[in-house]
């Protein structure tokens, strides 16, 4: 089956974030397959490339983007939340004027469009909330 | 039918009250994050088909009451396959 997954939870203050995180590998071991992380809200601070948690905590970034480069995942940040929350890529960055781009790599910007359409052709869709 | 999954716990707010005034009868529950604390036997749940992630009760020292099953998240997995839609409950 294909399923989207929706993360609302921000890193480091909600345990969504990293329930997701366990969700999809669970879905990726089952042999199903996920067109779609679609991160919204609160949880675009996911896709932080500037995040440094401490060495013996969790580093969700780095999991998210090992899971993305294996299963050649499709991680989406919703742009408009991602904007109000100061996650930009260069591009963005450069056409908002702002200092720098900081949307780490095997993430990418979208509306929230790609939500609809993620929902419309998944056979589920699993939302993990802040 | 709906599955239905809580992640709040029962002492924090009324995701879980609020979930089950939409819970009807063939649909199921998973409790998982804080939402295990519902697990402990003192809360009123459905008499079948709740379930509750293992890993996160184990992390909080509950103990999962009968007939609440305990599920690994390849379990989590195969219960979305069996139900649609699935709604998270986390306000």
């Amino acid at each position: 089956m294909k399923f989207t997954l929706v993360v609302y939870g921000a890193p480091h203050a909600s345990e969504g974030a990293a329930t997701a995180l366990r969700f999809a590998r669970a879905l990726l071991q089952s042999d199903h397959g996920i067109y779609r992380v679609f991160f919204y809200g609160d949880g675009v601070h996911g896709g932080s490339a500037l995040s440094a948690p401490p060495q013996d905590e969790q580093n969700l970034l780095g999991q998210w983007q090992e899971l993305q480069s294996a299963h050649d995942l499709d991680l989406t940040i919703c742009i408009a939340a991602a904007q109000r929350r100061g996650v930009l890529s260069s591009s963005e960055a450069s056409r908002l004027e702002k200092p720098a781009g900081n949307l780490a790599d095997g993430f990418e910007l979208a509306g929230l469009g790609q939500l609809a359409e993620a929902a419309a052709v998944s056979d589920r869709l699993v939302t993990f909330g802040g | 039918m709906t599955l239905h999954i809580v992640n709040q716990s029962p002492h924090a707010n009324n995701a879980l009250g609020d979930c089950l005034q939409a819970y009807v009868e063939g649909d199921a529950l998973l409790l998982i994050e804080d939402g295990v604390y519902a697990a402990t036997g003192q809360h009123d749940l459905p008499e079948s088909n709740v379930y509750c992630l293992k890993a996160d009760a184990e992390a909080r020292g509950i103990s999962i009451k009968s007939p609440i099953e305990g599920v690994d998240e390849v379990r989590w997995v195969s219960l979305c396959t069996e139900h649609n839609p699935i709604v998270s409950w986390f306000k």
